[in-house]
């Protein structure tokens, strides 16, 4: 009869992955395995037979290590997604409508452009800062784990929030005031101004992050 | 049917038995997979691959909880029994299945099958 313990630890290969669970996990299995070869050899099998029907128990080893270790860390699951994206994104939200309040109380004269009769505001003190909170969100997002998509997505928080609301108000708008080309046009201009360009600042603070540290292992499997 | 609904409906019924069968006594994983087995005559069979993930899963959430325990001739097992969230968890799950298994019935016969 094998040495069931040490097969599995051999199998399974997941040294570390379930940390402290690990060696119970090992010992459950290797419990069950022995279970089934002596349930086998009660119904009358030979020994390698019955070695064999147990082992048949697992088709695939890496997929079995994987899947406990998703069962395992289920819980931890929503921890990191909310550490690596709800918190840096709200955290650089946060900063960012912040900086913008001191800027405008600090009566810095945001610059205006204007684009036909259409006047587009710049707040360019508050642009400047813009890729720090950028660099702020993927950071935050990279030291907890997170995956590339996700550090983006803490860093571009601030636009990716004016986005939706500017996408919600557009229809709101439209119904209330009627669709024209001016309009549309004005909402473009919003769409650059409150959008595209904060966006490309906070882009240029994240990419430095968005490389390097990979996410977790065995959380991102799936 | 897509995999990821087959997936949910083996992981649902599987949660669904385990369940049912720890509100009656604790077991301990061989037994479990052993009993399912035979008590439905092999068509829910569970292998070693299969069971461990979900058991942890459901100990995860705190449906379940196991304890080493030895036999009378030595061996250590891990019994599971059902713990009071487990046993909240079970009659909406049964409730669930009810459901679905009526709904199927009423669209494509089942029970008549």
């Amino acid at each position: 009869m094998p040495d069931w313990k040490e097969l599995v630890r051999e199998r399974l290969g997941a040294r570390g992955l379930l940390g402290s669970a690990e060696e119970e996990v090992v010992a459950e299995l290797a419990a069950h395995l022995e279970e089934a070869y002596g349930d086998a050899r009660l119904r009358g099998m030979s020994e390698p037979l019955a070695v064999q029907l147990a082992l048949q128990e697992v088709e695939d080893w890496r997929v079995l290590a994987a899947d406990i270790c998703r069962a395992k860390t289920e819980e931890d699951f929503m921890n990191h997604r909310t550490k690596s994206l709800w918190l840096p994104a709200l955290t650089t939200l946060l900063a960012a409508s912040v900086s913008l309040m001191v800027t405008q109380n600090l009566g810095t004269q945001p610059r205006v452009v204007w684009v036909g009769k259409m006047g587009m505001t710049f707040y360019w003190a508050w642009l400047a800062t813009l890729p720090l909170f950028g660099a702020f969100g993927a950071n935050l997002s990279r030291r907890a784990q997170g995956p590339t998509r996700v550090r983006l997505a803490a860093g571009l928080s601030p636009a990716l929030v004016m986005l939706i609301v500017m996408c919600l108000i557009l229809p709101w708008g439209l119904a209330i005031d009627g669709c024209d080309f001016l309009r549309l046009v004005g909402f473009g201009l919003g769409l650059v101004n409150w959008v595209v360009i904060p966006g490309i600042a906070l882009l240029a603070g994240a990419l430095p992050f968005l490389r390097g540290a990979q996410a977790r292992e065995g959380i991102s499997a799936d | 049917m897509t995999k990821r609904i087959r997936s949910k409906i083996a992981r649902g019924s599987g949660e669904l038995a385990i369940l049912a069968l720890l509100a009656e006594q604790p077991l301990y994983g061989f037994e479990i997979a052993k009993q399912i087995g035979e008590r439905t005559g092999g068509t829910l069979q569970f292998t070693l691959a299969s069971l461990y993930p979900l058991l942890y899963g459901m100990e995860k959430r705190g449906w379940v909880e196991g304890h080493w325990q030895a036999n009378r001739a030595g061996r250590d097992r891990r019994y599971y029994r059902l713990t009071a969230g487990g046993r909240r968890r079970l009659a909406p799950l049964r409730q669930e299945w009810r459901a679905f298994f009526q709904a199927l019935d009423s669209l494509a016969g089942v029970s008549h099958a």
